[in-house]
């Protein structure tokens, strides 16, 4: 029988939600609260990293989009046709969809964070009605995921919700456990797709790159000012030869450079995945009332928070150029 | 990555990566012109199945991706010598037409 991939985002959305009510279960019932705090102060930082992680890929799409534009304008041979422009705004909100519900698990885990002290169950589970609410709007996307990952989140919702029903706060630990080990499978297996797309941007430019620098309609003046700027000189090419050398040299530049954005791209993946995996194990310590020794966001943040740094710069995100798959999303 | 999608993306890649070359190798608007309607084709059936599944065990995928993993082998034969523009684009049909068979099998399509 075929294994079916694929269910709706109302699911999880269901899920975060009951993760939420779990969270602040576990918190009101965690007997290490200098523990819980810590790992609620982690879950914040991992969540919000995860957020950006997906704002930048986010960015990186409405790149592509203007990209394609610019494309169709240098080679007529590549127009950018209605049905690729309609793939990329499609592939674009999954993404913003990606980045609610990360976003929706930061809150989770503030609230996570500021009742870390409390002893009172009934205000935690007002709170998580609260952010259930706020989580509600997630319902409207289809997803890529194995079913071994949807029997696991669903088997997790399952546990979450009888566990809040009952008080029990042992079955209510084993069961976030579970989710957030859902959690990190769910993004360990949609990041080869995120990759994928991180790489067809640095394809993409690197191909325009090589049109232009072939044309002759790059302007080389900028790599030449490491030598003339120290005395307020401008480059002013007009040998042939040695324009054609600084042409090589910039070809190999821009191969380089393409290259160093993929591999950016795809470590910072590797990066967000290893933190979502060091959460989930540091929540497992938690859940276990098991002492938490390390009390620091994981290491591996610092990488992901630096390639979503360096994305404003390398894809001109603040440009106010808009193309038709960002401007597509601009209404959600 | 998904294999089918790994190939997809090679076909896609490789045409990107070689459009200025083929279109400068085409001697006719008949051969430009097919060769703008593949890397278009091309480049939809990769973003068809960005973020998308196939089924694991769908014996018509298995092949598909076997013949495109071939047809990929020789479409990169074909862009490092750059023969006959017309046996190229042949096989950039080819390639493209496997592909645009798999991209037809991702769910939800």
């Amino acid at each position: 029988m075929q294994e079916l991939r694929h269910c709706g985002l109302r699911r999880r959305a269901s899920v975060a939600s009951s993760m939420v009510a779990l969270a602040l279960l576990l918190l009101a019932g965690c007997k290490t609260s200098d523990d819980a705090a810590a790992a609620a102060t982690q879950l914040t930082a991992t969540a919000n990293s995860l957020t950006s992680y997906y704002t930048a890929l986010d960015s990186l799409l409405s790149e592509t989009d203007q990209l394609y534009e610019v494309q169709g304008a240098i080679n007529p041979i590549t127009p950018y046709d209605a049905r690729t422009r309609a793939l990329v705004a499609d592939t674009k909100k999954e993404i913003e969809l990606r980045e609610k519900l990360a976003s929706a698990l930061t809150t989770l885990a503030q609230e996570y964070a500021k009742l870390s002290g409390s002893t009172a169950a009934a205000s935690a589970e007002s709170d998580a009605g609260n952010l259930e609410t706020a989580l509600a709007g997630l319902n409207q996307t289809r997803v890529s995921m194995s079913a071994g990952n949807v029997n696991l989140m669903k088997d997790a919702v399952d546990d979450i919700v009888k566990s809040i029903q009952e008080r029990k706060e042992r079955e209510a630990s084993v069961a976030i456990d579970k989710f957030t080990t859902a959690l990190d499978n769910w993004f360990k297996e949609e990041e080869p797709y995120y990759n994928s797309i991180g790489a067809n941007y640095a394809s993409l430019t690197q191909a325009l790159a090589h049109t232009l620098v072939s044309k002759g309609q790059v302007d080389a003046s900028s790599f030449l000012n490491v030598a003339l700027s120290p005395y307020g000189l401008t480059a002013q090419l007009s040998d042939p030869a040695l324009k054609a050398s600084i042409d090589n040299v910039l070809a190999a530049q821009i191969d380089q450079k393409a290259t160093a954005l993929a591999t950016a791209q795809a470590s910072a993946s590797a990066s967000m995945e290893k933190a979502l995996a060091e959460m989930a194990s540091r929540i497992h310590l938690v859940a276990k009332d098991k002492p938490m020794a390390i009390r620091t966001a994981p290491v591996t943040l610092a990488d992901v928070e630096n390639w979503i740094s360096l994305v404003p710069q390398i894809a001109g995100t603040a440009s106010p150029a808009a193309g038709s798959a960002s401007s597509s999303s601009k209404s959600k | 990555m998904q294999e089918p999608l790994n190939q997809l993306e090679n076909t896609y890649f490789t045409l990107q990566g070689q459009i200025d070359m083929l279109s400068a190798a085409c001697q006719t608007q008949d051969q430009r012109n097919t060769l703008s309607t593949q890397y278009v084709q091309a480049r939809a059936n990769y973003w068809a199945c960005v973020n998308k599944a196939f089924h694991d065990d769908d014996p018509q995928v298995a092949s598909l991706t076997s013949q495109i993993a071939a047809a990929n082998t020789a479409l990169t034969g074909d862009v490092a010598q750059m023969g006959d523009i017309i046996k190229v684009l042949a096989d950039i049909t080819n390639v493209v037409t496997i592909g645009t068979q798999l991209a037809a099998k991702v769910i939800g399509a």
